[in-house]
């Protein structure tokens, strides 16, 4: 058994910022597409003032929150995709 | 039947072809022509090790060999155009023997021929445009840096993802008229035209976004013309970008290549 070649190298501190990256990959994903929503609702108009300024404040501190995680991990901001291969790229 | 020779057959031209020996192959013993019926093919013999059937499908997955072999494929080619119309063969287009050679020309004559006509005097110009993310407004969230605390209110924030997103918008929008303007622009002093898909980033290693990849066949007699249609920098919304790339051998109009010897 530890003749064979270890194919990966499990380092605590990688796997950590790996997953993170992951986790935050898909947390991104998951927060572009409710802004998107949000942007739409907003321009058709059918949002009342109250639920505009919670929505907007939410997405504002969910983003704020993404920028700390992506520190505290010490990713970019372009460090949060996937490539999909011949897909392209997840964001 | 007798000559087991394999031939690497590179370009066609209109016989006679080059006076004196051509120039440039090196896959093989050097390079030849072989002249049938009116046309001239610039073929190489190349040793079976590397080339018959077998070794040939094995070697086309090495990236290095591949590279030496488009090389000495795009020299022949190139060489040849600089003094007559010649059109390509696929990369790797071998035949069995000289006759091998000949029926290739023998069998693609109709459509050779017409090649030769359609791209005499003419040569192959690439126009790529490029819209530069960086320059064009603020696509992503801004980085941690600069964290909007100042915006103050959830509306605030949400007012100006909007004008971010609609920023963004403007400027595809500008970029695809701008790519459509164009083309139209070089087409009209084009004999022929082909729209490549935009290449990836990734793959070509270009900064920007490829939003316009075409090849244009232009006439050397219209070439101002073709040139004049070009934008001068200045005129090109920011972070758009042109490239202009030429004169090629007409590559990308040479669909009518014969079969022989390029796979199912």
């Amino acid at each position: 058994m530890t003749t064979r070649p270890r194919r990966v190298e499990l380092d605590p501190d990688t796997v950590e910022r790996d997953l993170a990256r992951l986790v935050l990959t898909v947390v991104e994903l998951l927060r572009r597409l409710m802004e998107g929503q949000a942007l739409r609702r907003v321009e058709s108009g059918d949002l009342t003032e109250e639920q505009e300024e919670r929505l907007g404040l939410t997405l504002m501190l969910l983003e704020d929150r993404m920028a700390l995680l992506r520190d505290r991990f010490g990713l970019e901001p372009e460090d949060l995709n996937i490539d999909l291969g011949p897909l392209g790229n997840l964001l | 039947m007798n000559d087991e020779n394999l031939w690497y057959v590179y370009a066609v031209v209109r016989s006679p072809g080059p006076a004196g020996p051509p120039a440039g192959g090196t896959l093989g013993e050097g390079l030849a022509t072989v002249d049938h019926r009116g046309l001239t093919a610039l073929a190489e013999k190349v040793p079976a090790t590397d080339f018959d059937e077998a070794p040939l499908r094995e070697r086309l997955e090495d990236l290095d060999w591949l590279a030496r072999v488009a090389r000495a494929h795009h020299g022949v080619v190139a060489e040849a155009g600089r003094h007559t119309t010649v059109v390509p063969l696929r990369l790797a287009t071998v035949c069995r023997g000289e006759q091998g050679v000949r029926r290739l020309l023998e069998e693609g004559e109709d459509r050779l021929l017409e090649a030769l006509d359609r791209l005499a005097g003419a040569r192959e110009w690439g126009v790529k445009l490029y819209v530069d993310e960086a320059a064009a407004p603020p696509a992503a969230e801004p980085a941690g840096g600069d964290r909007p605390d100042r915006a103050g209110s959830g509306r605030d924030y949400l007012r100006r993802r909007l004008g971010q997103q609609r920023a963004r918008q403007d400027a595809d929008d500008a970029a695809a008229r701008t790519a459509r303007h164009l083309h139209e622009a070089l087409a009209r002093a084009a004999a022929d035209t082909v729209l490549h898909p935009p290449q990836q980033a990734r793959l070509s290693g270009v900064p920007g976004r490829n939003v316009l990849n075409a090849a244009y066949l232009v006439p050397e007699e219209g070439e101002q013309r073709f040139r004049d249609a070009l934008p001068p920098p200045d005129d090109l919304h920011t972070g758009l970008r042109v490239e202009v790339t030429g004169p090629w051998v007409p590559y990308s109009f040479t669909r009518t290549g014969p079969e022989e010897g390029t796979g199912p």
